[in-house]
């Protein structure tokens, strides 16, 4: 029956990508602080100790990445298998707008019958949509608005400091580069 | 003496954790904890990498998961080994000596 229960997971994992997210955060961040809490009692100052454990458990992001991705990916181990789980899919998705197109709307449970075959199929796609977009948001495919300024930042000081640029935004009395300008 | 601490082989960690949990349930850490016990220290597992590990050995079917509450009153993620899970270490285990032996054939040739 362990199948079953693998097989619900990866059914939660996508229709609910956050929840899986918070919760491979909640268990490595358990580890971390008892890590920690090993290292206080092996004499270390708590400051210390926490980077300590931070330093042995590794990259925290990309573990949390990969554990979400592994929740996220099918329950199959060959790729034969998840070819034809994706074509069956594809197959029910296709039939499903098939079956929406031809319904017979001349009367009033007809068209009910189209609008709940609309919403199954629209329900399907955002929630697939929501959970790719999550898995790719996690990889670091995409990036936030703040996240691509942030790196820019990074960027642009990189290249300053390679060159030699000394543009600093604040100079030592805490004036901005206009304020310097004027005063 | 010194002792030289042996790198993980590739494809022995799950056999490892498959191993740990046949002795009873465990926390992400408690597994760390217990394969170095059980190793003599001679093993260390680089604790981030153990996680991907068991999820996809949970993935597999392998081990399976619930939240508890652990030695220390905190919510921790436990896992234990299922039915396939022990058949599995059997076939590991089997495995793992078949290659040792052979190995050390190599080795003692002349």
């Amino acid at each position: 029956m362990s199948w079953i229960k693998a097989t619900t997971r990866f059914l939660h994992a996508w229709r609910y990508p956050d929840d899986i997210a918070s919760e491979v955060e909640a268990e490595l961040s358990f580890h971390i602080g008892m890590r920690t809490r090993s290292n206080i009692e092996a004499g270390m100052d708590p400051d210390e100790a926490r980077l300590a454990a931070r330093k042995s458990f590794g990259d925290f992001d990309q573990v949390k990445t990969e554990c979400c991705e592994i929740s996220r990916s099918l329950p199959v181990n060959s790729t034969v298998l998840k070819m034809g789980v994706y074509l069956i899919l594809a197959v029910l998705a296709g039939g499903t707008a098939l079956v929406t197109v031809n319904l017979p709307h001349h009367n009033l449970s007809g068209v009910l019958w189209q609008l709940v075959a609309i919403a199954v199929l629209a329900r399907a796609f955002i929630v697939g949509r929501r959970s790719i977009s999550t898995r790719q948001f996690a990889s670091g495919i995409f990036k936030t608005k703040r996240e691509r300024f942030h790196n820019d930042k990074v960027l642009s000081s990189d290249v300053s400091e390679k060159y030699g640029v000394g543009i600093a935004a604040h100079d030592e009395q805490g004036r901005t580069p206009v304020e310097r300008m004027f005063k | 003496m010194s002792k030289a601490k042996a790198g993980l082989l590739q494809g022995t960690l799950d056999m490892l954790i498959l191993k740990a949990l046949f002795l009873g349930p465990l926390h992400g850490y408690g597994i760390g904890q217990r394969i170095a016990q059980i190793s003599g220290d001679e093993l260390k597992i680089e604790e981030g990498s153990l996680y991907p590990g068991l999820y996809r050995l949970e993935r597999r079917g392998w081990v399976e998961s619930e939240w508890d509450v652990s030695e220390n009153n905190q919510r921790a993620k436990f896992y234990k080994l299922t039915r396939t899970g022990r058949k599995q270490l059997i076939i590991e285990e089997q495995n793992w000596e078949r290659l040792a032996s052979a190995t050390m054939k190599a080795l003692r040739a002349s």
